[in-house]
């Protein structure tokens, strides 16, 4: 039976329709992925039935009857709760207010405190969630945090549970820990959605896959066990990407970056410990660990944004101090992880952010004027090359899609023919066939000579690209190993602390 | 010499603590309170308007009460629902206040500075209170609103921290996204939070003008809604919190009254308040957060 049906569902954005005509349905005790890259309409056909986007045109109905929903509460009231990609949690509130408010029990006006507590606690014991419902939200994981998201739908009551990529902010472990709650969520009877652009996730845990393309549903009935990775991609993207290309370096030279004795210490908290790093020519060298452990502020070092206690960088044999001035100067090229924030000036057009960093080398500037000619002729090439989606250079960069955005940014970086690249998150937010072809151009640079250090939240993103991996754990380097030696699972226990010891009772446990 | 100190400590405390309690709302719900001086100026000449032309205090009271929340309704307009920056909404409502009381003044009783004496809340002197021991001496020279706004700062606390309206009204603080997902109206509490900002900053601009004159005069705030806003960092955003911080302000307030027969500079004296709102904000501001959806909107 089908719990939920949106018939004919659009909805316009000024200059776009993000959804064109849907047909959707859930059915009952099922684990369903809406399938698409950034932009297809997965969150907003989800919002529009939560409530927080209205309908252009179309129907909802709910167990067989039309319904109206026109705000979260209805959707609420009728069972139909979300779990949203940036946690919607107060850091302040403890774990049961966070649970209750919006529906708290009450004496009256007052907040019932032990009836509160009792049923959180009941739903922690009965989901084995192992979460302390008198812990502040601000200080747990944010696997922990995800939980909290849940159980936040389950104390409402929820039947059908929509969980905007619930796998971004995980590591491989608590994504294991994901699937488990969501099996059991399935077996007593919830129907669940998950919004992803993930094929692994999608065929490790969906019974049914929909796939959603530019507004539009392309499938509604895909069986994930049945399709390979591919298949499931060329539907998404909709033409054929060559997914996951593991290319590792042919040919490895000198030591071209070499950091020494990097300490960093904040309001005596030691974020980094004698960091010692080594990249060759001709080599990625992968930073897996798990956000927050030390790694914005490791490249907040090298790149000279900040300084640290104590450091000594030495670029192609010359040593290097100083503001990111000095850095970008020497050979060093950096892909910031937060691209709207560090990366690019939204309000400024492409061509403008094409140079920023460089506007005063002599390539772009005479005499303290900007070479307008050469500047815009720069951007062309570039535009062309990185295939840049945007009507001319002059667009403003805020109006770009995050794949187009992220596409600027590199080829800034890369333009400058750099020794170095310090990159961090290239592909966050970005869509399938943009991170391939932006994996492509950094491998490509590898090759020409450069050596780059690459930093991600992705652990497969590492595996992938990575000729040489290290784990960064609570500030230190912990491990370091070439590439394809350890699996994910034990790179991700080393992430959390694991010691290489227990790495070969695992590996031996596995084989 | 400490009766009289500790009687006007108390005399002065009074305004703060409205004022700030009206603050923790308006923080609470994540806007800055800036406005509250023009809404205690609002408060303070609304409340002889009203007392003028009715004779009773009670009256004027009301009245003071309701400018102070037109004035916070004029700031939850600009920053609520069209997204001006609270800190220049603030400042907007702070300009308009100072200026239309002079104008009013003027119209009114053809004077620019001062109000005509009015009838305003009279104090314990001639009541049992007053004979009662130890305390009594204190209590003569207060009136009904010290008692009225222990009242309010209690009510506050428990409607904040013991009450679903004020779990929702602090996540609305908070997150207030996050608040909107679990079927919150934000704005809705945004609003009410900023009504009940301006209803108190009113009733302590009302103490200014009834309670402890009988008149309005021009400049009579003197920046105690400012002072407030470092009272409220200082309480930790807790109505309870205002009355030791009301005090403390008070405390040095009131000792320049009190001491002014002194050999120490009478300048000096009045610039005490401020160099100790300069010492406070610089010793807790960056230890005290605000909550973390301060001027955020529910749609962002």
């Amino acid at each position: 039976m089908n719990v939920i049906e949106m018939k004919n569902v659009s909805k316009s954005f000024p200059g776009t329709k993000a959804v064109d005509s849907v047909d959707f349905y859930l059915k009952e005790g099922e684990i369903l992925s809406l399938l698409g890259e950034n932009g297809a309409g997965k969150t907003t056909l989800m919002k529009i039935l939560y409530g927080m986007h209205h309908m252009d045109s179309g129907e909802i109905w709910f167990k067989g009857k039309p319904v109206q929903i026109e705000k979260p509460s209805d959707a609420i009231d009728l069972g139909i709760c979300m779990v949203h990609q940036h946690f919607m949690l107060v850091s302040a509130f403890t774990v049961a207010d966070n649970i209750i408010a919006g529906c708290e029990p009450c004496n009256g006006i007052f907040v019932d405190r032990k009836q509160e507590y009792r049923a959180v606690e009941e739903l922690i014991e009965k989901f084995h969630f192992g979460i302390d419902p008198y812990a502040k939200v601000g200080t747990l994981s944010v696997g922990e945090q995800q939980r909290v998201e849940i159980l936040k739908t389950l104390y409402r009551k929820a039947e059908v549970i929509i969980l905007d990529e619930p796998t971004a902010v995980l590591t491989p472990h608590e994504v294991d820990d994901l699937f488990a709650v969501l099996d059991d969520l399935r077996k007593s009877g919830k129907s669940v959605v998950i919004i992803t652009h993930k094929l692994k996730e999608t065929k490790a845990i969906a019974d049914r896959v929909m796939v959603l393309r530019d507004g539009k549903m392309i499938r509604d009935d895909v069986d994930p066990r049945k399709s390979s990775f591919n298949e499931l991609s060329d539907m998404m993207v909709g033409r054929h990407v060559e997914l996951g290309v593991v290319d590792r370096t042919k040919r490895t030279g000198d030591v071209i970056l070499s950091i020494r004795d990097l300490c960093l210490e904040e309001k005596g908290h030691v974020l980094l410990q004698n960091i010692d790093l080594d990249i060759h020519s001709g080599e990625i060298l992968g930073l897996a660990g798990i956000e927050g452990n030390g790694q914005s502020q490791l490249l907040e070092c090298i790149t000279g944004l900040r300084t640290p206690q104590t450091m000594t960088v030495m670029i192609d044999g010359k040593p290097v101090s100083g503001g990111p001035r000095e850095f970008l100067l020497s050979g060093l090229a950096h892909i910031p992880e937060d691209r709207n924030a560090m990366g690019l000036v939204s309000t400024m057009s492409i061509s403008d952010n094409l140079i920023l960093g460089y506007q005063d080398t002599p390539a772009f500037s005479q005499h303290g004027l900007l070479r307008q000619q050469r500047i815009q002729q720069q951007a062309q090439e570039l535009r062309e090359e990185f295939q840049i989606k945007a009507p001319d250079i002059q667009t403003k960069v805020g109006a770009l899609s995050g794949g187009n955005a992220q596409k600027v940014v590199t080829a800034r970086a890369l333009s400058q023919r750099p020794k170095v690249l310090i990159v961090a998150q290239p592909t966050r937010g970005v869509d399938v066939g943009a991170s391939e072809y932006i994996r492509a151009r950094i491998r490509q640079l590898r090759d020409e000579g450069a050596a780059v250090l690459l930093v991600s939240a992705d652990l497969d993103e590492i595996m992938q690209l990575s000729d040489r991996i290290a784990v960064i754990y609570e500030g230190k380097i912990v491990y370091e190993t070439p590439a394809d030696v350890l699996s994910d699972v034990e790179l991700g226990m080393l992430m959390t602390g694991g010691s290489p010891e227990d790495l070969k009772g695992a590996a031996h446990r596995h084989a | 010499m400490i009766v009289l100190l500790v009687a006007a400590t108390l005399r002065m405390a009074v305004p703060y603590i409205l004022a700030t309690t009206g603050g923790t709302f308006s923080v609470r719900v994540g806007i800055t309170d800036l406005g509250c001086e023009g809404m205690m100026i609002g408060g303070a000449f609304f409340g002889v308007i009203g007392s003028y032309y009715s004779g009773s205090p009670w009256i004027g009271m009301l009245c003071g009460i309701l400018a102070g929340i037109v004035f916070a309704l004029l700031n939850g307009l600009l920053h609520i629902t069209f997204k001006v920056n609270p800190a220049i909404s603030g400042v907007c409502v702070n300009l308009l206040s100072t200026a239309l009381a002079p104008l009013l003044l003027k119209l009114i009783w053809n004077n620019e500075s001062m109000s005509p004496i009015v009838n305003n809340f009279g104090n314990f002197a001639d009541t049992w209170l007053a004979e009662l021991p130890v305390v009594g001496e204190i209590l003569a020279t207060q009136n009904i609103l010290l008692f009225i706004t222990l009242a309010i700062v209690l009510i506050a606390w428990i409607f904040l921290f013991k009450t679903k309206y004020g779990l929702r009204m602090r996540m609305v603080g908070e997150a207030p996204v996050a608040a909107s997902t679990v079927g919150l109206n934000a704005i809705r509490y945004k609003y009410i939070g900023e009504i009940l900002c301006g209803a108190l900053a009113g009733l302590g601009g009302v103490y200014l003008s009834l309670g402890q004159l009988n008149m309005f005069t021009e400049g009579m705030t003197a920046g105690r809604g400012y002072i407030c806003m470092v009272i409220n960092v200082i309480s930790g955003y807790n109505p309870l919190g205002t009355i030791a911080g009301g005090i403390f302000f008070a405390f040095f307030e009131a000792l320049r009254t009190v001491i002014q027969n002194a050999a120490i500079n009478a300048n000096f004296l009045m610039m005490i308040p401020y160099i100790m709102t300069l010492i406070v904000i610089v010793i807790s501001a960056r230890r005290i957060l605000p909550p973390a959806g301060m001027g955020k909107h529910p749609d962002e």
